[in-house]
């Protein structure tokens, strides 16, 4: 049987968090929400997940920061920043770090999704 | 799925020390492959398990890798049709292209390298190159020097206009001419608005930016107004604003009191004779209490939806305008309007246009009032040739009656002044201009007429005939503020809750051309107004955009319907009901609104850096990491590499000979299959030397075979001396071509087999094909990948087989590249049904275009062979499909 499998967002603007959380549920993606790093961290700690969607400009820690912070609970975890914030460096500096996948919006949702179905698939292959 | 890795592993796990029979292949090709480097015919548990774990990971980032270089190549395709479509696109849409580029490229040389145990060093340090050259390409800004926050108008000329922005530096520059009089006032410059909006600020208007949707009205809107209010909510600094009140008190001295208008006045909008017309703020009437206010609300008015949908269409990043504001005091004007110096450009009938309104000249520019037109003649005495009183402004006539707007005196002054600006800057001018209470005349603005207009009043004196006779329209009469012809239906927009549901490709229809609509013109197919002129600054965007628009039409907003199919001919000043086919083949091209804009040069530049291919040829000399020129480059490089270290397949054959199994099936030729995992059924006897087709698995090499055996062969085709005397030529010169001393590897047919995959490798004799699939559930993993090349008939006639097939391939979507005789194909992010139908496709041309480049000479040889072709696949895909594992040919 395999294990269940969920998704954690973060995203300090709360309309993306609630749209996008929508539109995974209604494709049978379970996920939780978090609108800065410590609440995803503290999700983190309580919970399982496999894979991470992360925007990179967030008050507090940022996106990079948060990423680090994350690897140092669940090593194994797979992260795909997407963002608005961006110069090109930025995005190299995100995989350079250990970033699954980076991408830098628009991206339409149902690229989105498949991004998200290859890394849960990387995340299957390393368990 | 063919989830080899997560399958091998649930079964080591489940079933410890039970060998089963997927591993026992995993092991067989494992000690084959690590023969001759660990030097032990059979390997103990350990072993094995150590190189299962190494054949694990490479195989998991050669899957990696494979991913990857179909997102980069993906996304460069997308890049370049944005590039290349001719239409409108904004950075921020190439720019994330160009981040998803850089981010497969880089996980592609990630992958091989950690799949070689760090080999290729040197892709590392031609990447971090490329990419840096791309960097710097992308986010470069226009240079800028820092000057003085506030400069007076009488000190300002055009040299200046990097400061001020070209609407003051020519306001400036007259101000100095005898005889002008423009309004005292002063600048706050580009270097005061940089001191206003820092760094931090610009970073949160890109990021807002970036993430913009490309169609959504709605998002454009309240991201437009978040920044505009975030701008307003910036505190000016001190520095700053005391400035700004001293500057303002000594304009005060001489005018005790005065109000001022804040004009925008943007630095950069002459690139590419961009108008920028009417879509930044001007505020009038300002007393020193608001000051501060008005400065951030013109500011703001950069990101206002229709100045941003209007760069956007343009091809102008916001970083390429800055913006200052003119600070002027307000002509107390009785008359005011614009004028053009010479209309119609070119023409040897010009004349002086002047359009003037009671009070201000803001209602000519946004339509809201009517106004009076004057045609004059180009020479002292400007007689006035022509003139037309507005139509709706009967009353307001009434009231003055025996008082004509402008009188003769004033019409004749205007013309000097105007004559004298057009000399001064020896080119035709747009002239804003007002008369005050006591007969003095000012200007408020004076440019070169933007290209547009000139480019439509040319159209007008050539195609004066070209209006239809057609008695049948609905609508007749208004401006003409835009030529052209097209059709769409009817959208009514009063409100901008309506405006942020227009639809693409409709007919606006609005009651006055005001500038907030100009966002809307990115996907309207026409506009008409019930009022307005060609001189309001909707109209100038329209003629900008190539779109009919028909101003001045009364009632329109009651006449016409929601959803009314309409064709609008704007030069005609004719309305038709439906779509008028018969008058839309006159419909002009739209020209490339993106031609010379910063954002094009910019992505010209970076595309450089990108999209080129110049390592073409695996074999070359040149073939090598430090060759790599492009991320193109990187990313074929890459894959050949990939490839070979993955099976050490292709130039390098060094397989086990034992690990192939001769393919029992009903077709002529050999075919050896390689299981590399999962590509056989789980019970098959591992020590027979050969497989039946029916024990195969894989979804890729049974397709391919469907395609090879759908069709019976019917042998080379017969020659005729001259293709025969070619064979013999070509053999000669390349004795592995003689199949006499063809060794074992040439004659023989390859699979390479996962669940998944198939690489089938051709070497027959005299070609080389190559068939490469891996499919999955997930579009950007799956693909095909097809290369042809070679032949026994001379250069012309391979060529010419390589493009029949080249043809056929293409009628079934694939993406073709042609050299000479060398073919390649592809197909990406496609669902499966539709790749299992292409493996087919491939599998059937593989065997039927053996040998017939022997007889590709021969008359309508080519054509019968094509139409052959064409009907055995469609017939053979139209069949209903076999079962997986249970092909006919067993």
């Amino acid at each position: 049987m395999d294990k269940q499998y969920k998704l954690l967002l973060v995203d300090d603007e709360v309309e993306f968090l609630e749209t996008t959380a929508k539109f995974l549920r209604k494709r049978h993606i379970e996920c939780e929400t978090a609108d800065c790093c410590m609440q995803g961290l503290d999700l983190l700690s309580a919970d399982h997940f496999d894979v991470v969607l992360m925007d990179m400009s967030m008050p507090g820690l940022n996106g990079l920061q948060c990423m680090a912070e994350m690897k140092k609970v669940q090593p194994d975890l797979k992260i795909l920043i997407l963002t608005g914030h961006g110069s090109l460096n930025a995005g190299i500096n995100g995989m350079k770090q250990g970033a699954f996948n980076y991408c830098l919006k628009p991206i339409n949702f149902e690229d989105l999704l498949e991004m998200i179905l290859l890394a849960r698939q990387a995340y299957k292959e390393n368990d | 799925m063919g989830n080899v890795t997560a399958y091998l592993t649930r079964k080591s796990r489940s079933l410890a020390g039970y060998v089963l029979d997927p591993i026992r292949t995993f092991k067989t090709f494992v000690a084959g492959r690590f023969k001759n480097r660990l030097a032990v015919d059979h390997p103990s548990h350990q072993d094995v398990e150590a190189l299962r774990t190494s054949f694990n990971t490479r195989y998991r980032h050669f899957r990696s890798l494979l991913t990857a270089n179909n997102n980069a190549l993906q996304a460069m395709a997308e890049l370049e049709k944005l590039y290349y479509s001719g239409e409108s696109y904004r950075m921020a849409e190439a720019r994330s292209k160009i981040v998803a580029i850089l981010v497969n490229v880089y996980k592609i040389v990630r992958n091989l390298r950690e799949m070689t145990s760090g080999k290729y060093a040197e892709l590392e340090s031609r990447f971090e190159k490329i990419s840096d050259d791309i960097t710097t390409i992308i986010e470069s800004k226009p240079s800028f020097k820092i000057g003085p926050f506030i400069l007076p108008l009488s000190q300002i000329n055009r040299k200046l206009r990097r400061q001020t922005g070209d609407k003051m530096a020519n306001l400036g520059e007259i101000s100095c001419l005898p005889g002008i009089m423009v309004p005292q006032g002063f600048v706050i410059t580009a270097s005061a608005t940089n001191h206003f909006i820092t760094d931090v600020h610009l970073a949160e208007i890109n990021r807002r930016l970036q993430i913009l949707e490309t169609d959504d009205l709605e998002g454009l809107y309240k991201t437009c107004a978040d920044l505009q209010q975030m701008v307003r909510e910036i505190p000016l600094p001190p520095d700053f604003e005391e400035l700004l009140q001293m500057q303002y008190g000594m304009l005060e001295k001489s005018a005790p009191g005065c109000l001022v208008a804040m004009r925008s006045s943007a630095v950069g909008e002459d690139v590419a004779g961009i108008s920028f017309a009417g879509l930044y703020t001007t505020i009038l009437d300002v007393d020193r209490d608001h000051l501060s206010e008005a400065y951030k609300r013109v500011i703001a008015g950069k990101y206002s939806p229709r100045a941003i949908a209007y760069r956007r269409r343009r091809g102008v990043r916001h970083e390429d305008i800055e913006m200052c504001v003119g600070c002027l005091v307000m002509v107390d004007a009785k008359v005011s309007g614009v004028a053009y110096s010479s209309y119609p450009i070119g023409s040897a009938r010009q004349k002086i246009r002047i359009v003037a309104t009671p009070g201000l000249a803001k209602g000519v520019v946004d339509g809201t009032n009517s106004s009076d037109i004057f045609l004059a003649n180009w020479q002292p005495p400007y007689a006035v040739v022509h003139s037309e009183d507005s139509t709706d402004s009967i009353e307001k006539r009434a009231e003055s009656r025996g008082n004509p707007l402008l009188s003769q005196a004033q019409l004749q002054e205007l013309c000097e002044k105007i004559m004298l600006l057009e000399d001064h800057f020896k080119c035709p001018q747009d002239i804003e201009w007002s008369f005050d209470g006591r007969g003095g005349l000012h200007i408020l603005q004076c440019r070169p007429i933007p290209q547009d207009i000139e480019e439509a009043a040319k159209e007008k004196t050539r195609d004066t005939t070209a209006t239809s006779e057609d008695e049948t329209a609905i609508i007749k009469g208004g401006v003409c503020a835009g030529d052209g012809i097209a059709s769409g239906k009817v959208f009514k927009v009063f409100t901008s809750e309506d405006a942020q549901r227009f639809p693409h490709d409709a007919v606006l229809a609005v009651e006055y051309p005001l500038p907030e609509w100009a966002p809307l013109l990115n996907r309207a197919s026409a506009v008409l107004a019930e009022n307005g002129t060609e001189a309001g600054h909707l109209a100038t965007v329209a003629r900008e955009f190539s779109l009919p628009a028909l101003f001045s039409l009364t009632d329109i907003m009651r006449n016409l319907e929601n959803g009314q199919t309409i064709t609008v001919d704007s030069s005609a000043k004719k309305i038709y009901q439906g779509c008028r086919k018969d008058l839309l083949i006159r419909k002009r091209p739209r020209r490339d609104l993106m031609a010379g804009s910063p954002v094009q040069r910019i992505l010209t530049e970076a595309l450089q850096h990108i999209t080129p291919l110049n390592l073409n040829d695996p074999a070359s000399h040149y073939f090598k990491a430090a060759w790599c020129e492009t991320l193109h480059d990187i990313t074929r490089y890459c894959h050949e590499k990939s490839v070979s270290e993955m099976f050490n397949f292709g130039e390098k054959i060094h397989f086990d000979q034992g690990m192939a199994k001769r393919l029992v099936a009903d077709v002529p030729l050999q075919w050896w299959v390689i299981n590399l995992a999962d590509g056989f059924r789980r019970d098959i006897d591992e020590a027979q030397k050969s497989i039946d087709i029916k024990d195969i698995v894989s979804e890729p090499m049974l397709a391919i075979w469907q395609g090879i055996s759908a069709y019976p062969w019917q042998g080379p085709p017969p020659l005729t001396t001259r293709g025969l005397g070619a064979i013999i030529l070509q053999s000669t010169m390349r004795p592995e071509l003689d199949p006499a001393v063809a060794s074992k590897l040439i004659v023989k047919n390859y699979f390479l087999i996962l669940k998944s995959y198939c690489n089938l490798s051709l070497r027959l004799g005299y070609h080389y094909a190559m068939i490469e699939s891996y499919i999955s559930d997930f579009l950007s993993e799956s693909y095909i990948t097809f290369r042809f090349k070679g032949g026994a008939a001379d250069m012309r006639r391979k060529a010419v087989r390589a493009r029949l097939l080249a043809e056929i391939l293409r009628e079934f979507g694939f993406r073709v590249e042609l050299r000479s005789d060398a073919l390649l194909a592809r197909l990406k992010k496609q669902p499966r049904d539709y790749l299992i139908k292409r493996l087919q496709v491939l599998g059937y041309l593989s065997l039927h275009t053996r040998q017939i480049d022997m007889v590709m000479d021969q008359q309508d040889s080519v054509a019968r062979y094509k139409s052959k072709f064409l009907r055995e696949i469609n017939e053979m895909l139209a069949a209903e499909p076999t079962p997986p594992g249970g092909a006919e040919h067993g």
